[in-house]
Order: C-alpha cells, then structure tokens, then sequence
C-alpha cells in the first residue's frame, strides 16, 4: 500500500462515505437552486399573475411556489442529514484509529509532544473530516452560482454578465480587505487567550498569593492585562466596522447600479417587470453561493492541514519491533554494559525473588533506566543487551514482555471508574489479593474511610484523592497485578515517615517470592533491600546492603539518610 | 465527598441591572449606538421601496430617467447604510468590550479576595470556569453574537413595520407567518435544550475518555489497557455521533418548520397583492415591495432563531460573572491598626470544621520577635489548622491571635503575616514577574538578591535567559524543589514580620529537602516564625517545639529538653532517627 498523505486520507475519508457523500452533494445542490429560483419565481408571480390579474394563472403559480419550497426543503434536510451522517462517522473513524496508533504498545516516532498528540487525535480528527462538508458546500455553491448565471443570461445577456462577472469582482474585491481584518481579530484574541490563561493561573495560585498579600500586586497584573486586550479588541473592532461598512456600502452600490440598469432596459420594455424582480432578487442572491466558495475554501485548507498531522501520526513507524518467543527462560532482569542516554556500561541484574534498591545520584539516570525496563527503548537504541527471564528483550512477544515486567510510574495515573477497577486494572483477581496488595500499601485507611469501600468512585487522574492517596492507590495497583518483576520508581514520596515504615514492610512482605526492582531515595524501602546499587555517571559505582552503604559511604548516607 | 459548594449566581434582574448601571456609565455611547444601529437597519428598507416604485413607474410607462433615479436614491442610500452598519458595529463592539473588561476585572479581584474557608468549599472548577468560560462565552456574546442579533431583530422590526407602511393589508398578510414562526420556536426550544445538553456532556466524556487515555499512555501500557481504553474512547464517540446525528434531525424539522412559515407568508402576501391589485387597493409595486420586504427577512429570521441557544448560555454566563462581582469585598473593618512589635500571641484557640469535630482544641502558645517555632504532629493533628489560623486566613471557633498586641483581624495582614502553604504554584510568565507579585515596585537587583538568599541563585542563572525566562506550564517547567525555593524568594521580597511554614519538601527527595530547609531558614531569619514541621530535622533547627496531639498541645520544650524529657516527641524522634540508620 502507499504511504498515506494528507491527500490520501481526505481522498480515502470522501471515498469511505461516497454513497452517502453524492447523494448527499446532489440535494444540497438541488437546495442551492430552488433557493436562486424563489426570486424568480416572486417576479413570475408578480409579472403572470398580479399584473395580470389572471385568477388561474395565479392558482398554478402559487401551486408552483409551494412545489419549490417543497423541493427546497426535502433536498435541505435529506441532503444535509446523508453530509452530517458521513462527517460524524468519519470524524469517529479517524478518532479511534489515531487513539488505537497511539496507544499501540509499540509505541510511535512522530516527534511530536504529548500535547500536540492530543491536539491531533481531538481536533485534528475533527477537522478532517470536515472535507466531507467543505467539498459539498464547494459543489453546491458552483451549481448554484451556474444556475443563477444561466438565468440571468437567459433574462438578458449585457445585463446577466454585468451580474455575473460583477460579482464576483466585488466578493474578490472585499477579500483584498480580509488580511487587515484577520491580522487585528487575530491579535485581538491572542490577546483574549492571553488574559484569560493568566486569570485561570493567579486562580490556580490564589492560595500562595494570599499567603503572601499578593492580591492587590495579581489583581494590579490583570488589571493592566485586561486593559491590553480591551486596546486590542477595540483596534479589531474598529476595522471590523470599517470592514462591515465599506461591504454594506459596495453591495448596495451594486444593486443600485444592477436595479439601474435593469429598469433602464425594462423601461425600455426590453424585460418585464417580473424578469426586472428576478434579476435584482437574483443579483442579491449570487453574493452567497460566492460566500460559501470561500467558506468551502477555507474548510478544505483547514480539513488538508489537518489530514496531514494525522497522516504523520497514523504512518509514524513503530518505536519497537518485538519478537516473537512467547515464553522466558527464568524469572528476573539483567542489563548487561547498557549505553542509553546517561547509562554507560551499566551492568544490573535482578535474580528470582530478589529486591534490588537503586539509589542514583543522577534523576536522568534512572530515567532512562526505568524506560529501558518498561520495553519502551528499542535495541537499536542502545548498547549493550538487556534480558527479560535470560531472553533478549527484543526476541520476546510484548505481551510477555509485559506480563513479566511490571514498571509503575511516578506520577500515578489513574481512570475514571471505582477504586476496584483500578485496582485490578482490567484483570480478574481474587478479593483477597486485591485486600492484601491494599494492606500491603497502606491503603486500607482509603477504603474505611469512605462509605461505598471498593467501590468508592474515582475520577480521571484521580483529583478527587489527595496525592498521598493516589500514590498508595497506584502502589496497591502495582502490587496486585503480581507481575513476576515489579519495578516501583519512588512510590512513597507523597506518605509520612510512619506510613512508608508499614508500606516497606508491606512490599517486602507481598514480594517476598517475587523479583522487586525500587528505584528510591527512602532510606525505609532501601533497608528492607537484599542489597542496594549506587548508580552514579550511568553506571553502578557502589552496591552492598543499605545498612552497609549507610556506614561505610559518606556520600550515600547524605543521599538518603533523614 | 460532599457536593461542591457554587459562588453566587446573579438572579435576571440583577443581571439586567447592572449590565444597565455599566451601559449608564457612558450614556452618549449607548445613544450613539442605538441611533446608529436603527439607521443602519432602517437604510436596507429603502432598495425594495424604490423597485416597488420603479415597478409601479414602468407600469404607468414613466420615462428612462426614472430608473438613474431610482439607482441614485439606493446608492445613495447605500453608502448612508454603509457608514451608519460600520459605525453601529464599531460602537456596539465598544460597549460591550468595555463593559466585559470592567466586569471580568471585578470578577477576578473578587475571587482573589474570597476568604479562606469559602476557598475551600468552592471547588476550583467553579473558580476556573468563572475567570474563563465565562468570560469567553459572555465575550462572544456581547462582542459577536449580540450585535448580530441586534442588527437582525432591527431589522424584522422595521422591515414589518415597512410592510404596513407601505400598506396594512400587505403588512398583516405577511405577518400571517409570525405565530408559525413562534410555534416552530416553542416546538423546538423545549426539545433542543436537554438534546444540547446531552450532547455536551457526551462530547465531553468522548473527550474525557481520550485525554485520560492519552496523557497515561505509560500506565496505559505497562497494565496492556490498550483494548479496553480504545473501546471505551469507541463507545462513548460513537454515543457521541448519534446525539450528534439526534440534534441534526431536531435542527432539520425545526427548518421544515421554518420553510413552511416562508412559505405560507410569501404565497399570503402574493395572493392578498393579487386581491388589492384586482380591486385596485394597491399597485402591483407596493405588492412587489412586499414580497422583496418578505424575502430579505428570510436570514435574519433564521439568525434569530439559531443564535437563541447562544443567547441562553451566554446570559447564564452573565449571571455567573455578574454572581462574582457582585459580592463585597472583604477587608478589614474600619481603620486598620500598627502593631507595636513582632509578638505573636496565639490565645485559647479551638476550631472545628463545620459541625464535624474539634480539630484544635484551646491551643495557646506565644512565639517571640525573631523567634522560630516548630509544630510537631502526626497526620490530622491540626497542625495545618493551627497554621492558617494563626496567618489569619481562617478565624477560630473561640480565641484569637494577635500581632504585636493588635488582634490579626484588626491588621492590614498581607503586610504583616506572611504563609507559606503545601500548594505551591509557578506563575506563568518570566521569573522576575512572577517574584514580582509579592513587591511590585522590586528592583532586579532586590529579586536577585531574594533568589541569592534561597539558594536558588546558580539555578536561575543557568536558564536560558536568567531571570527572563518565562516559566510556568506550558514554558520552562521548574522542579518541584526549584518551585519552593521561588516561593520563599516571594517571601523574601514581601518581607513580613512574621512568616508562617507550611510546606511539603518530600517530593525533592532527601538532599533536596535539607537544601530546602537551608533556604527557609535563611529566608525567614530575623522574623517572627512558624514552621509547621513534616520532617522532624525541621523541629531540631528551631528555637522551640511545640507536639499538638488530636488538637491539643501536649508538649513544648526546646529540641534538646524535650528529647531528654522521654515524652511524645523524644518517641517520634527515635523513630524517625531509628528508621534512618536501621540495616
């Protein structure tokens, strides 16, 4: 298959929903035209009918108008419902396929931030799909502009080319004037978004800023902030009135050069009064179907920007390309003379049943140590070999991988839903087990505390628990999964000293026949430790018991040492 | 948990009122605006009026020069109406962004000034949404939405008003529409409310569902979620869809509707012109006018119609604004008063959360000029109670705390009492701006020397531009230890007599935190102190410790004396030394 280009994937998005997409641009069209023929059909009213005074003729007519404004509603809402059906589903395609290509286990190299990821998978999606309603909107306006054009011609020729290319003109004209009025209304809510994100800050830290008496200083900075965005928005406001005025001016001044004309011949008796109403109504009614070229311009600019990022996201190559063997020699980890990042030369190993403490002076050392053990680092990246069970982790299927190493991060994450599902993220697991990883954490309070228990529900990232409890919570979590390897990355940062004495005791109590990697700085866990590693310029330059390093090693004890 | 408590929300009337006291604040821009704005709506009557005539004029077999008449008249017209349409909206845009600017900045001075304990029960989502939704959906309304919506309900006013000028049976004919119009209105309003609503609170739980999921993508992983997390974000989008798909067919029946209405006002006018033509009531032009009037009513009517949800939210957001900025504004009552030194005398003091428990219970204690005293804990003993009371940001149930001999309520606090909290928080933008908060008028050299006294001096220069560089969020992120150390530089620089310690240093890790405990001490040298000690090294620096149990003092004692005394402290002692060197 070809790579897939923004091109492509709008080219792919019109081509999934191609039934409903004609069908749907054919009335749309069909409603651009009954719109142009209801000027028209007033004149011939007037023209057959109430000039006439022709009873009958007034009966057909009038029978004809409800005709149009039959077609004109049916091709609206049938049409417009097969466009708005096509866009939702496609907008829900490409959101589940960049959230699936994004959370895929292999991981992705876009290069792009977390951030810019989420803004791609959110609106990114959305606006390209919109090319479903931007190259509708395109052809209906051509039709109509068409239809409009073959009527005015038909009515006179000197007079519908006067409209026809006049138009046009005029619409391109006004456009000359868009830059001004972008660039202010631009700078205008730049500022706005700029006001608005230092309130929701000085909100944020309302707390530090009252501590301090800052008040009056933060209510001063936004006072002045508010005051430049007022400036700004009244610079934009300004132009837009300008803009606005010479738009109202121009268009009547069309008309009355188009009304002109158009009585001069019908005064003349070269029209009848009817074709002189059609063509004014039709004169008026030309400047949207142009309107809607551009607005269907912009769509299909913004829809291509869009397809192209998510292109990028959705053909980014995978970060790993794992093997196939589904089963390990033997429990632990070992990284034999790894170089990654900061890592030179390390070498590690995690035996069966073992607890291993890693003290790093360096943060970006165990950073890159923790990704090398989630699998997240492929082995192209680094030197040397890191093995999972006695098996070079690229050799091994991720699920296995990832049965058999468990890295919980720091920064607990939680989901929306109760504490049990959280707790057994997604895994069946007895009671029991779930009540001893709780206990082990020292989490059991988090449960009697609230009346609904295990079922105590949770919001996203958890904001509803305090920090200390999120973390006990993502211990819990970690230690009731039972992986065969678990690493925990500080896990009691956010908990008292009499606490993280019980959560030591816990891990050392539910790990006891498992492997136990704790990357940390506590001097509780690292006691607990069969023997600790001191990891300094990216490789182990100390190990021993922590009682041992504790003694004998100055710069241990000031690491971690109360 | 119990339910969040809200801020006030403005009742209609008052809403209207002082929307109406801001627009009287300029009275000749409120005038203007109208004036320009009927002018503006009136000029577009004008062009159907002349094609009536010009109609009626080809009929009676007039002259050429009828027609460079009528062009003349609308062109004429039309530039009046180009200059009248830019000055109204340039006008109606400077009132309601002057009035918007007035009353978010009051909004915002408000809520920075909401006491302690109303802080507390009103969540921040309350807080943020009013500083910002708000003020972007009101903002779109006064600015965008208002002033079309202005424009076209003038227009259907004065082009109705047209129709019966130009003749009462035309003009009622037409308005034959109206009551079809309401009643597609009423039909649609009542169902589209809760349909809106469910498809907003469905978005956003699509949109939920995507952001937890892809912010955690490690613990995603690492826990194989991927499937259930992807069929979660497939549910609840294609929920989405279809209430999306469901508001489109209420939309859709809601134009038949309107189509009809067209319709039925368009055939009335023609056939009641067909009628008083016959009868020789009125000309044929006067009928075509009509139509044409008819006709350019068609978008403003559609304009009306669905802009009223945007009108809704945006006088809901008005109410909110308006909610805010319409409480007092707190301080202290009548004349504020010196104290005489820097004794703080906490007298008697009990508290308790509502109704719930005593969390402290007659606690006293004197902390002298320059004096450091630390309060020792476990978890839930108060001693974070004990601390906002006696910085004077929450007031106890019974006692005082007094300043210098003046009690804390009585004094301009922000001057005197500094505090410190566990929430810290970098404000966005440049470091020297945000030290700034705390003295407005600090000199580079003082915010320098501030950082320098914290420890933070070499840090600060290592950043790409010093103490220009803009941090906070979505900039420069600071480390956790970096951010304390910048609050106790804002400390330093708003140079309180007494500073009062409440933070958290566990998440810099061991070495971080003792760097930390360094710089607090130097920070706050000299002044009145107390440190609401989380790691017990903190109490061994100070002059004086004091242990709260369950809301009462049980000890006080230097560190030494009470280590020796064997009592409460001395046991939390050996135990935090004990785990520190066991092996």
């Amino acid at each position: 298959m070809r790579e897939l280009t923004g091109g492509r994937l709008l080219r792919r998005s019109l081509a999934r929903h191609r039934g409903r997409l004609l069908g749907g641009a054919v009335l749309v069209c069909g409603h651009q035209v009954a719109e142009a023929l209801v000027p028209v059909m007033i004149g011939v009213i007037i023209d057959r009918a109430v000039g006439t005074g022709d009873l009958p003729a007034l009966v057909w007519w009038v029978l004809a108008l409800c005709a149009l404004f039959g077609a004109l509603t049916v091709c609206w809402r049938v049409g417009t419902r097969h466009l708005v059906v096509a866009e939702q589903r496609e907008a829900h395609q490409l959101r589940v396929e960049v959230v699936e290509r994004v959370l895929d286990p292999r991981g992705h190299r876009t290069g792009m931030r977390a951030g810019e990821v989420l803004q791609v998978a959110t609106s990114d999606a959305e606006r390209s799909a919109e090319v479903v309603h931007g190259v509708s909107l395109g052809a209906a306006a051509l039709v109509a502009l068409a239809v409009s054009a073959t009527a005015l011609l038909t009515v006179d020729v000197p007079l519908g080319l006067t409209v026809v290319v006049g138009v046009p003109v005029l619409v391109a004209g006004l456009q000359l004037l868009s830059p001004l009025l972008t660039r202010r209304s631009t700078a205008a809510q730049e500022s706005a978004g700029e006001t608005t994100a230092l309130a929701t800050d000085l909100v944020r830290g309302v707390r530090a800023l009252r501590g301090i008496g800052a008040q009056d200083n933060a209510a001063e900075t936004y006072r002045a902030s508010s005051r430049g965005t007022l400036r700004a928005s009244l610079r934009a406001a300004t132009t837009n009135g300008v803009y606005l005025g010479i738009t109202t001016a121009a268009s009547g001044l069309f008309l009355a050069v188009v009304a002109g004309f158009a009585g001069w011949i019908a005064l003349a008796g070269r029209i009848t009064v009817g074709e002189l109403v059609a063509v004014v109504g039709l004169a008026q009614f030309v400047a949207e179907p142009v309107r809607l070229l551009g607005t269907a311009g912009q769509l299909l600019a913004r829809a291509r920007a869009s397809a192209a990022r998510l292109a990028r996201v959705l053909t980014a190559p995978a970060v790993l390309s794992p093997g196939t063997r589904t089963e390990v020699l033997a429990a632990g980890v070992a990284l034999r003379g790894v170089g990654y990042r900061t890592l030179d030369g390390l070498d590690l190993e995690l035996g069966p049943g073992e607890t291993v403490g890693v003290v790093a002076y360096d943060q970006r050392d165990s950073d890159a140590l923790l990704e090398l053990l989630a699998g997240a680092v492929p082995a192209t990246d680094h030197t040397g070999r890191v093995e999972v069970g006695g098996v070079p982790v690229g050799e091994l299927d991720l699920d296995t991988v990832r049965a058999a190493v468990l890295v919980e991060q720091h920064d607990v994450a939680l989901f929306e839903g109760t504490l049990r599902d959280n707790l057994l993220a997604g895994a069946e697991r007895p009671p029991e087990a779930v009540t001893a990883a709780v206990a082990a954490a020292a989490a059991d309070d988090i449960l009697a505390a609230h009346p609904d228990g295990l079922d105590r529900s949770v919001t996203d990232r958890g904001t509803t628990l305090s920090g200390g409890q999120r973390q006990r919570i993502g211990l819990a979590r970690a230690l009731a999964a039972d992986p065969s390897v678990l690493v925990l990355y500080e896990p009691t940062t956010a908990v008292d000293t009499v606490t993280e004495e019980r959560i030591a005791e816990g891990i050392a109590r539910v790990r006891a026949h498992a492997s136990t990697l704790l990357v940390t700085a506590s001097p509780a866990l690292l006691a607990v430790a069969d023997r600790v590693l001191v990891l300094d310029g990216g490789r182990v330059t100390a190990s021993g018991t922590h009682a041992d390093l504790a003694q004998s090693d100055p710069r241990y004890r000031a690491a971690v040492l109360r | 948990m119990s339910a969040r408590e809200l801020l006030p929300i403005a009742p209609p009337g008052r809403t209207w009122a002082m929307l109406w006291s801001e627009v009287r604040v300029t009275p000749w821009l409120g005038v203007a605006t109208v004036l320009t704005a009927v002018g503006a709506s009136a000029g577009g009557l004008v062009a159907p009026w002349v094609l009536g005539v010009m109609v009626d004029d080809i009929a009676g077999g007039a002259g050429q020069d009828a027609a460079v008449r009528a062009a003349v008249v609308i062109g004429v017209v039309a530039v009046v109406t180009g200059v009248l349409t830019g000055l109204s909206a340039a006008l109606l845009s400077r009132l309601g962004e002057t009035v918007l600017a007035r009353l978010r900045e009051r909004v915002l001075d408000r809520i920075l000034r909401l006491p302690a304990p109303t802080l507390d029960r009103v969540g921040t989502g309350d807080l943020l949404s009013r500083v910002g939704d708000d003020v972007s959906v009101a903002t779109t309304a006064l600015v965008t939405t208002g002033p079309q919506l202005v424009g076209a309900l003038l227009t259907i006013v004065l082009t109705a008003g047209g129709m019966l000028a130009l003749d009462w049976r035309l003009g009622l004919a037409g308005l034959v529409a109206a009551p079809m119009y309401v009643l597609a209105v009423r039909w649609y309003l009542p169902r589209s409310g809760p349909f809106y609503a469910r498809e907003r609170v469905a978005v956003g739980e699509r949109a939920e569902a995507m952001v937890s999921s892809l912010q955690s993508v490690a613990t995603v992983r690492a826990y194989r979620l991927e499937g259930a997390h992807t069929a979660a974000v497939r549910e609840r989008s294609l929920a989405a869809v279809d209430l999306s798909i469901g508001v489109f067919r209420l939309v859709a029946r809601l134009v038949g509707r309107m189509n009809r209405a067209e319709l039925v006002g368009l055939a009335t006018i023609l056939v009641t012109g067909f009628l008083l033509v016959r009868a020789d009531a009125v000309t044929v032009g006067a009928t075509t006018a009509a139509a044409l009037y008819f006709h350019r009513l068609f978008n403003p009517i559609g304009a009306v119609i669905f802009e009223f949800d945007q009108v809704q939210a945006a006088g809901a957001s008005l109410a909110r604004l308006v909610g805010v900025a319409e409480l007092d504004r707190p301080g202290p009552v009548g004349e504020t008063r010196e104290p005489v030194d820097g004794r703080l005398e906490i007298e008697g003091v009990t508290h308790r959360y509502g109704d719930g428990p005593l969390v402290l219970d007659g606690v006293g204690a004197v902390i002298a000029p320059g004096e450091r005293l630390a309060v020792v804990g476990s978890t839930g003993a108060g001693k974070t109670t004990l601390a906002a009371i006696a910085a004077g940001l929450l007031d106890p149930v019974a006692g005082r705390v007094c300043l210098g001999g003046v009690p804390v309520g009585e004094l301009d606090r922000g001057r005197h009492i500094a505090m410190l909290s566990q929430e810290v928080h970098v404000f966005s933008g440049s470091l020297v701006a945000d030290l700034r908060l705390a003295r407005a008028d600090a000199s580079v050299e003082q915010v320098r020397e501030a950082l320098a006294l914290v420890g933070a001096a070499d840090w600060v220069r290592a950043l790409p531009a010093g103490i220009d560089t803009v941090v906070g969020e979505n900039a420069h992120r600071l480390t956790a230890a970096q951010a304390q150390q910048l609050a106790l530089a804002r400390l330093v620089l708003a140079d309180p007599t007494v500073a009062i310690l409440d933070e958290a240093t566990a998440e810099a890790g061991s070495a971080g935190a003792r760097e930390l405990e360094r710089a607090a001490l130097a920070a706050t040298r000299g002044r009145t102190t107390l440190v609401v000690a989380h790691r017990l090294t903190q109490a061994e620096l100070a002059d004086r410790v004091l242990v709260l149990e369950h809301g009462r003092v049980v000890e006080t004692g230097t560190h030494a004396e009470l280590v020796a005394a064997g009592g409460r402290y001395a046991e939390l002692w050996r135990s935090w030394t004990g785990s520190g060197s066991r092996g």
